[in-house]
């Protein structure tokens, strides 16, 4: 009884009943109908707009997490607790604007100011940062593992790289920039998505017969 | 239904078909070829509890109802498997994570681990931490965790892009060890010039298999197997019949 409890209904009832729901309702659109607010709508448009709220509120348990994490590293005076208080009150500045009355004639301004003087900069800086971080990666792996594999590697990265600028004089590797992308690239791509879709299906498939449950011991 | 979802079924039936026959056959485990990405995490824990450090797991920015929520369930078996072993340590993993739906789950599997050892007083919820929901912005967060705590290994396991990178650069400098597994082909251009302890496309989905031993996911890992070899011949036979056709 006590297992029938603990392991078989929070499964079958969270896990594998929506599951199997949702799932049919992708497969034969238009068969499980559910009068729902007023209108008729499908059981697995509900059951995703559930599924919305819910991760709704896994934002607010996110938020709680940064508050904690972070107060006590300012608490405990941490390495690097100076950036968790600028986190913080830069947290808090973004809760401003929404939480002023509507209608107020700051708050658009400043919401917009958020996003396009503060967030979108910031962001672009740090995916500028990111060619940086594989360029050294680049030269790391000719420092650390100097081998066959490594230099085909880098060699297809500069011509694949070089390829794509409109420097002048490299334009004859173009041509050779379109090959490895279209046949040895797009072949390996296709293999290597074709076993990440099986263990995508297989993965969700043990979720539904309940041999995964990454929420219960039982 | 359109040939998409027949396809989807025919397949999940065969897997379905593929794991029961191997669920009721008896006998010597399969083996498994060697994963150095996950089964050299337990060295890399064993010297985060010999230093006083922990092993940072950094899970992406999947989480769970997107299309990347099958790649974070697996990446979640790591922490899974290496919650119990950590947990007797009182060397717990620092996990962060970018979506906020895996933050209740993997704070969860280290609370039971430390319920299942008798050191519930012992577990801190901040051990998991949930970064920021934007990709960039969670890798340059996680570089951080790297840089300035205590971290004696890094395991990058889960949904990342070429963002891992900042990750796996921040560790470099301070010469940490690096394992990782990802299935997208803009993270693994990103990580190969980084480790080669690194687990490629749908190896991610064998963490639970290397790690544990556990008959219910070598199991799987055999069905999944069986399958890629019907689909490869499927996919020739089609090609012939093609080019035989044309």
């Amino acid at each position: 009884m006590s297992k029938l409890v603990k392991r078989w209904i929070p499964s079958l009832l969270f896990a594998t009943i929506p599951g199997l729901v949702v799932l049919f309702g992708y497969l034969f659109p238009g068969r499980l109908l559910i009068h729902y607010r007023g209108r008729v709508v499908e059981w697995r448009d509900v059951l995703v707009e559930w599924a919305v709220i819910v991760a709704a509120f896994a934002f607010l348990l996110g938020t709680f997490n940064i508050l904690r994490v972070h107060g006590g590293r300012i608490g405990h005076r941490r390495q690097g607790w100076p950036y968790s208080l600028v986190l913080l009150l830069a947290m808090m500045v973004t809760w401003v604007p929404p939480l002023l009355p509507a209608g107020t004639l700051v708050r658009q301004p400043l919401d917009r100011a958020v996003f396009d003087y503060v967030i979108s900069p910031v962001a672009a800086s740090l995916a500028a940062l990111v060619v940086f971080t594989l360029a050294l990666a680049a030269f790391r792996l000719l420092r650390v593992r100097r081998g066959a594999g490594s230099v085909l590697f880098l060699v297809t990265v500069a011509v694949v790289l070089l390829g794509s600028t409109p420097l002048t004089g490299v334009g004859w590797l173009a041509g050779i920039r379109d090959w490895i992308v279209n046949v040895p690239g797009m072949a390996g791509m296709r293999g290597l998505l074709l076993g990440v879709a099986l263990g995508t299906v297989i993965t969700a498939l043990r979720v539904l017969v309940t041999s995964e449950r990454p929420h219960s011991d039982f | 239904m359109d040939i998409g979802a027949i396809l989807l079924l025919i397949l999940s039936g065969l897997i379905l078909a593929a794991l029961l026959i191997l669920r009721g056959r008896k006998g010597a485990r399969p083996k498994i070829r060697p994963l150095p990405a996950f089964q050299d995490l337990w060295d890399e824990a064993g010297h985060a509890a010999e230093s006083g450090g922990a092993v940072h797991i950094a899970l992406g920015s999947g989480g769970l109802g997107g299309e990347d929520t099958a790649t974070s369930l697996a990446s979640l078996q790591v922490v899974e498997a290496l919650a119990d072993a950590t947990v007797c340590y009182n060397a717990p993993p620092i996990i962060t994570v970018g979506d906020p739906t895996l933050l209740p789950l993997a704070q969860d599997i280290l609370r039971r681990a430390y319920e299942r050892n008798g050191l519930a007083d012992l577990y801190d919820p901040a051990n998991v931490r949930f970064v920021a929901p934007s990709p960039v912005a969670y890798a340059a967060g996680a570089a951080n965790v790297v840089a300035t705590e205590h971290v004696t290994a890094n395991m990058i396991d889960g949904a990342f892009g070429a963002e891992a990178s900042l990750i796996t650069d921040a560790g470099a400098r301070r010469d940490l060890p690096l394992l990782a597994a990802a299935a997208d082909p803009r993270a693994l251009g990103a990580l190969y010039p980084a480790t080669d302890r690194l687990a490629v496309g749908e190896e991610l989905y064998a963490a639970g298999a290397a790690m544990t031993g556990e008959r219910r996911y070598l199991d799987s890992l055999v069905a999944q197997d069986i399958l890629r070899v019907i689909l490869v011949l499927v996919i020739l036979g089609a090609a012939v019949l093609a080019f035989l056709g044309s």
